[in-house]
């Protein structure tokens, strides 16, 4: 493992364009259906509508012509984390209820049957959202994820909201995110060659925040002096937020996207009400 | 008629908060006519590129006035219009693309232009095709290298129909490939009716353009055909600018060949222009190549075995570097790497101070072996000092001497021991001590400011110097000075390595290369023997310089020239022997 590479935690989403029957849904379908599936799994309780929304989840990456395996690895890497979350709320459960069977009992530690339901719970539900955040990644790619954005927000345009700027920002933001880590980076290994200790742990507190500041002047200066080219560019281009312009983007909401919608929010519905 | 471009007496200040404004350009008046192709030169601050932004409105004048096809710059109503008759390719690619995919950034321009959609799809067709990037349209930016997102920004500006372009330094970020291409691109434009308006710190470039105009302290000191600009030798000197390497070549040659025309600005003009060999027989007991100055057969002081490295491993994005890389470097020469972007050079450069670590192979540079996981790796970075691409970039002091001290407090010197060493490396570049030490660093030049970088790595008393793109961006002059120090360096028994896209400059300092190409080392010599090379260089996407396509040429119309000549100066030395050989015989 390299100490300079940033970029590596930098993770944009992999789309793949795969151009499955999901693929090729109306942006805004993907975008809405990804939100209810969101909030759905946030918010409901009982474990058994997790084990369906996992069913539910496994059809949808089929339909996507996503490999579950492929998808399954983002669950790799936070799972020692979850393990450890769900162990704590298995062990640590605060207050036991009467109705509750109790499994196993050492001093204040105790196991019951609620504990370990709720262990399960928690890794159900964060597997689940792991796992539609990455079906999201998959097939929407960044750009069709800020036409959908404007074009979902636009209602704001009518209330004064400017919608545009907005989705401008997020874009050239998610274009300085790279970037950044790049000039991060090379701005670390520049002061490294000069005999700065990075990724050493010794000194003091202040020392150690003594020697990020080499390392953030350069990289704000150098982060500034690139947006205002990025601004000169796209000024010499004729940007200008509030005159009118057309998009390249043309979107058809067709009654496959509706249906999708539809077939998504009611299994949500279902999902909040098992 | 009026002409589309038309300045008046044009000055400019910048505000600066709480000082004097500082005065980029002073009473400039220019007319631009419609398909002319006009280069703007001039040293680091002469205000070639405030000039530049004057054209599309990005600046407006504080006196005078810019009018572009008639209509005033300073007129907001106007500006839309203005700027897509005018359009403006940049210096850094990377920082033009707005949109996160090829298509979407060119349809910027035409989406602002509130134009329909089959209209845009058109002009994008049309413009990518003209750039060569239509295959390439569904890559990510971020896939593509410098040289081909330059060819996107341009399809960009392309996308708006602009009458007159302006290139603002848009080859100097590139490799050789891509420089070629981005001007074959501009050549391509002019003919087909496009005004090109190009500011360059490459006097071959300005050599292309049909006319010249030669800037200094933000006024306009010559304004010609680049064949009368680039005879005033003497007056361009002064102001910190050079000849085109191709000027330089024939004018040592016309020394001894007095036939030669005058004037010759194009490298295939001159070679068109040689003569053949005129004594018949070939005199080949004279032959002897210039004396090599390497120190080859020294030992090595780093040497490389099998190096392989693989960025972002594991990840999806994981992208191969090196492959199997072999790399040696005598003890005191001076190494140069050559190869096109993305071929590795960087990459090396940075395993030889520990900065990357090897995946598998093998490093050792001096005594240490970085394949050991126990080496003392801030031992390394003293004992070799990387200065990395635009160093100056990185400057976070305030004053010139902290920012030279920094590497030495870090490693708890004495305060007389930090102050002799300072001393020392700035006297070594050739930055006074007592005069520079206080200044304040943001208010250095280009050439000061690198000269202040590198002084900064050489304050540690490296063995070893590693060097990425140590002269990109400076002028001419700057140019001409640091090499100068680096070669002086290298005299007092340092060793350098240097990675460059300019042969000239190579040609000029190294004595061993090594050429790079996907990863992989593939030719490795002397410089001369390497530079010999030039078909094989050809194809590896590099140009040899000047004085060595020459020599190519007339040994192909029987000049028996010795190999290895790769300095205008030497080729005229042989072909004035040859001359004299040829005169013995006919006597």
């Amino acid at each position: 493992m390299n100490q300079f590479e940033f970029l590596r935690y930098v993770n944009l989403g992999q789309y793949l364009p795969t151009n499955s029957w999901i693929h090729r849904l109306d942006v805004r379908a993907r975008i809405l259906a990804a939100v209810f599936l969101l909030l759905s799994l946030t918010l409901t309780g009982r474990p058994v509508a997790l084990v369906i929304a996992m069913f539910g989840l496994l059809a949808l990456l089929s339909l996507a012509r996503i490999p579950w395996a492929y998808a399954f690895r983002n669950l790799l890497p936070p799972l020692p984390f979850l393990l450890l979350l769900a162990v704590l709320q298995v062990f640590f459960n605060p207050r036991p209820v009467d109705t509750d069977i109790l499994i196993f009992r050492w001093h204040w530690i105790s196991v019951s049957m609620m504990s370990l339901l709720a262990g399960v719970t928690l890794l159900l539900r964060f597997s689940a959202l792991i796992l539609t955040l990455s079906l999201a990644t998959y097939c929407i790619s960044t750009s069709e994820m800020i036409h959908g954005l404007e074009s979902l927000l636009s209602p704001l345009q009518r209330v004064g909201i400017p919608t545009r700027m907005f989705v401008m920002m997020i874009q050239v933001m998610l274009r300085f995110l790279p970037f950044l880590a790049l000039a991060a980076e090379r701005i670390a290994k520049a002061q490294a060659s000069r005999g700065a200790q990075w990724g050493s742990r010794r000194g003091s507190l202040i020392q150690r925040a003594r020697q990020v500041v080499p390392l953030l002047v350069p990289l704000f200066l150098t982060g500034l002096h690139r947006a205002e080219n990025l601004a000169l560019a796209m000024e010499a281009r004729g940007y200008d937020s509030e005159s009118p312009h057309t998009s390249l983007f043309v979107m058809h909401f067709s009654w496959r996207d509706a249906t999708a919608i539809i077939m998504v929010f009611v299994f949500s519905l279902a999902l909040l009400l098992v | 008629m009026s002409a589309l471009i038309e300045i008046e007496n044009l000055s400019f200040q910048y505000p600066v908060g709480g000082a004097q404004p500082i005065q980029a350009l002073r009473g400039i008046s220019l007319r631009i006519e419609n398909g002319e192709y006009v280069a703007l030169i001039g040293a680091n601050g002469s205000g070639k590129t405030t000039l530049a932004r004057h054209l599309n409105a990005l600046l407006l004048p504080s006196v005078g006035s810019v009018r572009v096809n008639g209509m005033d710059t300073r007129d907001p109503r106007h500006r839309q219009r203005i700027r897509s008759i005018v359009g403006m390719v940049m210096q850094y690619p990377e920082d033009q693309i707005v949109a996160t995919g090829v298509e979407e950034d060119v349809a910027f321009g035409p989406e602002n232009l509130g134009l329909p959609v089959g209209e845009i799809r058109r002009r994008i067709e049309e413009s990518l095709k003209a750039v060569g990037m239509w295959e390439l349209r569904h890559r990510p930016p971020y896939l593509l290298s410098a040289g081909q997102i330059q060819r996107v920004a341009l399809a960009g500006i392309l996308a708006l129909r602009p009458r007159c372009i302006v290139f603002d330094e848009a080859t100097s970020m590139l490799d050789p490939l891509g420089r070629r291409t981005v001007l074959s691109l501009i050549d391509q434009l002019h003919r087909e009716g496009i005004t090109i308006i190009t500011v360059t710190h490459f006097m071959n470039e300005a050599a292309r353009a049909g006319r010249v105009v030669v800037l200094h302290q933000g006024q306009v000191v010559m304004d010609d055909v680049p064949e009368k600009v680039f005879s005033h030798v003497q007056e361009l000197e002064e102001i910190g600018l050079g000849l085109p390497a191709t000027v330089q070549t024939a004018r040592a040659l016309r020394a001894v060949l007095l036939d030669l025309p005058d004037r010759l600005l194009r490298v295939d003009d001159l070679i068109q222009a040689l003569p053949t060999y005129p004594g018949g027989r070939a005199v080949k007991a004279e032959l002897s190549s210039p004396k090599s100055t390497s120190p080859l057969g020294q030992p090595a002081l780093v040497e490389v075995h099998g190096l392989e490295h693989t960025y972002l491993l594991d990840t999806p994005l994981a992208q191969r570097a090196l492959e199997g890389v072999n790399f040696y470097v005598s003890d005191g020469s001076a190494h140069g790497i050559l190869g096109s972007t993305g071929s590795g050079k960087s990459t090396l450069l940075q395993h030889l101070n520990g900065l990357l670590l090897p995946q598998s192979g093998q490093v050792r540079v001096g005594n240490f072996l970085l394949h050991h996981r126990d080496t003392d790796l801030q031992a390394v970075r003293c004992f070799a000092g990387l200065v990395f691409q635009f160093p100056e970039t990185q400057f976070f002091e305030q004053y010139v001497g902290d920012e030279i001290a920094y590497g030495l407090r870090l490693l708890k010197r004495t305060k007389e021991r930090i102050r002799t060493d300072v001393r020392w490396a700035m006297e070594i570049v050739g930055l006074d001590f007592e005069r520079y030490k206080d200044r304040l660093t943001f208010t250095l030049s280009g050439g000061e400011s690198r000269k202040v970088a590198l002084a900064s790595i050489l304050a540690l008393r490296p063995r070893l110097l590693l060097l990425d793109e140590p002269l990109a961006g400076l002028d001419p002059l700057s140019r001409h000075d640091l090499l100068i120090k680096l070669k002086g360096l290298q005299r007092e028994g340092m060793t350098v390595i240097l990675s460059s896209h300019h042969m000239e400059e190579v040609a000029e300092l190294t004595d061993e290369l090594t050429v790079f190409h996907q990863g992989r080392d593939v030719l490795r010599g002397g410089v001369r023997e390497v530079f010999d090379r030039v078909d094989e260089l050809r194809t590896l996407g590099l140009e040899p310089p000047v004085a060595v396509r020459v020599a190519a040429a007339l040994r192909q119309r029987g000049w028996v020239l010795p190999p290895g000549l790769i300095r205008p100066q030497e080729l005229a030395d042989q072909v004035a022997r040859l001359q004299m050989g040829s005169h013995h015989e006919s006597v």
